[in-house]
């Protein structure tokens, strides 16, 4: 902390006087210090509850540990197992169906939005706060509200759906109608974070760019395809890989709405994982789960990046 | 010249350009209308009596404030509020505190492998909470000297049901040291090198001259923290067994639970009062969470 106070003075004699050289290595070295003092508490913080928790997660699943003392390790057997499981495999297809509907719907909206919002138009805050609040909502709180507007017999759904002339459905017990049901709700609540980050992206497309093209005689599709859509690439990539993170994640909504049924219908990978882990305290099971939906999830990012790929090639 | 010509495009364009605007206007307050509709149907229910509701009907007879009272006599709900509360602000204290040294480290002091570090921030940052729900529950459980635990962290149940496995395992997630670093490395280091010249210690510099600089993002940081500690359901799912520490999410769903019993009038106070707070925050630091998710979308 004095180190700066320390200036090597000739009449001084002893360890005090120091070389320029020292002095600022002495400033570094307290630098260094203070560094590593700052740093320490996030790293320790993550170790312990991110990394060591990956690692744990990748060793319990070949385990059949179940909360009591006695254990042992049980090699593959959790994952031949899983996939003779009907439930697991309802919960992984009914994961990859939800994901693969919702995200590119919620994300060509989201786009739509945010051109239509990126036109210079009046009430830019309001449509911005409308289309964000769902996003800034607690998901059960989302949930009882749909669970209240799918309700069959006084629900917002069907007394709107009346006005039309259409017969009442029970939107969560039905099996025809309860994934779909729950996909609608997860668009909708999804739009405001990737309208916001389109949004954004939009801005920073260049106008000169634009301008240019317009004087060039191109019209609004021409630059939109030329422009506009090459310069938000980076961009649609984000916005993909947070979407398949958070749609492989869905958990509250289908816990609170649906609890997986009816059947198993609805059921999620997390879900599935949730009821292997605390209901049937299978934890070496629970963790088997969620090494695959790892892996699952860093396929689909894979893919993701395949996509943009050829997009960008061509 | 130019400008001429682009005129008089303009001019024969004018009407289609026209309904185009009207168009455009239509469908934004169409699509702004389903996203409230929702939201205005909770509050309509909370109003209505146990009557009104066994039929469809948009508007309450009349408004019966006193379901709000009645709701919070149901159900616990002013406790949840409150422990939703001590943990959104445990968290972000938690939060604020890890998150900026850190950040700054990373940003300003010349530690070896800064690169490094930070790319193991990245890599964390992409680790999906469910990925890691089961062993890190068996973590807090083995918190060594808590709950009954011995310093080995076997025998009683370390963090569960307590406020500091409810705060600290989800505190300080790594997005937000990636944040605070983007902020920090923005400030120019001449400011430190001067404070250092006046004889300003490492931590003072951190304290007192940089990170004040980063007031806005500070409040960026503490928004999304807040939303988040706020709207955490599954956690607070698996680990708390006493109503005493259950936040409003999980005393909501548990209100649900019984969807053939339900009260909806008072399920939707409950809901409302969930809701407020969030939407009231997210009117007021608009600006800080547009920046925030354009900051992390767009450098990330």
């Amino acid at each position: 902390m004095s180190a700066t106070l320390e200036r090597p003075s000739p009449t001084l004699a002893g360890p005090r006087t120091v070389a320029p050289g020292k002095d600022s290595r002495r400033l570094i070295r307290s630098q260094l210090r203070a560094g590593w003092v700052l740093i320490a508490p996030a790293l320790l913080h993550s170790g312990i509850f991110i990394v060591i928790p990956v690692v744990f997660a990748i060793a319990l699943s070949f385990t059949d540990y179940s909360f009591g003392d006695s254990w042992a390790w049980v090699g593959f057997q959790n994952y031949s197992d899983l996939f003779n499981d009907a439930d697991f495999r309802a919960a992984l297809w009914n994961t990859i169906l939800y994901a693969v509907v919702v995200i590119p719907i919620s994300m060509a909206i989201s786009l739509f939005i945010a051109l239509g919002l990126n036109q210079k138009i009046r009430g830019l805050a309001f449509f911005r706060t409308a289309f964000y609040i769902p996003t800034v909502t607690a998901t059960v709180a989302v949930a009882t509200i749909w669970l209240w507007i799918y309700n069959p017999g006084s629900g917002l759904a069907n007394g709107f759906l009346s006005l039309f002339g259409f017969a009442p459905n029970s939107w969560l017990s039905d099996p025809g109608t309860a994934l779909p049901s729950l996909m609608v709700v997860g668009i909708w609540q999804g739009l405001g974070t990737k309208i916001i980050i389109y949004l954004a992206a939009l801005q920073g497309v260049s106008r000169d760019l634009l301008e240019s093209a317009s004087l060039d005689g191109a019209g609004r599709w021409q630059k939109f395809a030329n422009v506009t859509w090459p310069a938000l690439g980076p961009v649609q990539f984000f916005v993909l890989i947070t979407s398949i993170v958070g749609t492989f994640q869905v958990f509250d909504l289908v816990y609170v709405m649906t609890k997986g049924g009816p059947g198993t219908e609805t059921t999620v990978l997390v879900l599935d994982i949730y009821q292997n882990a605390f209901q049937a305290l299978r934890l070496g099971y629970a963790s088997a789960e969620t090494v695959i939906m790892m892996i699952l999830i860093a396929v689909f990012i894979g893919l993701g990046r395949l996509l943009q790929r050829a997009d960008v090639n061509d | 010249m130019t400008s001429a010509t682009v005129s008089v495009v303009g001019e024969t364009k004018e009407s289609t350009v026209r309904t185009g605007r009207i168009v455009l206007y239509v469908a934004l307050t169409v699509g702004a209308l389903l996203m409230i509709t929702p939201f205005l149907w909770m509050v309509l229910t909370a109003f209505k009596s146990e009557l009104e509701i066994t039929k469809f009907s948009w508007l309450p007879g009349e408004l019966r404030w006193h379901n709000f009272v009645e709701a919070m006599q149901t159900a616990p709900f002013l406790r949840y509020f409150r422990n939703s509360l001590i943990i959104a602000v445990g968290e972000t204290a938690f939060t604020l505190a890890v998150c900026t040294t850190a950040g700054y480290a990373l940003a300003k002091l010349p530690i070896r492998g800064a690169k490094a570090l930070l790319s193991y921030f990245i890599l964390l940052l992409m680790v999906p909470f469910q990925i890691i729900l089961v062993p890190l529950f068996l973590i807090v459980k083995s918190i060594p000297l808590f709950g009954g635990n011995n310093i080995l962290g076997q025998g009683g149940i370390g963090w569960l049901n307590s406020w500091w496995g409810l705060i600290i395992p989800l505190g300080a997630a790594p997005l937000f040291t990636f944040l605070a670093r983007q902020f920090y490395v923005s400030i120019p280091n001449e400011l430190a090198q001067a404070a250092r010249v006046d004889g300003l210690g490492e931590f003072g510099i951190f304290w007192r001259i940089m990170t004040p600089l980063i007031k806005p993002a500070l409040i960026t940081i503490c928004v999304f923290q807040i939303e988040a500690a706020w709207n955490g359901f599954l956690w607070p799912l698996m680990i708390t067994t006493s109503d005493a520490m259950r936040p409003l999410q999980l005393g909501l769903a548990i209100f649900a639970q019984n969807p053939a019993e339900v009260q909806w009038p008072y399920l939707m106070a409950g809901t409302a009062l969930a809701t407020l707070p969030m939407i009231v925050m997210f009117v007021f630091a608009q600006k800080r969470f547009v920046e925030g998710m354009a900051n992390v979308g767009i450098k990330g």
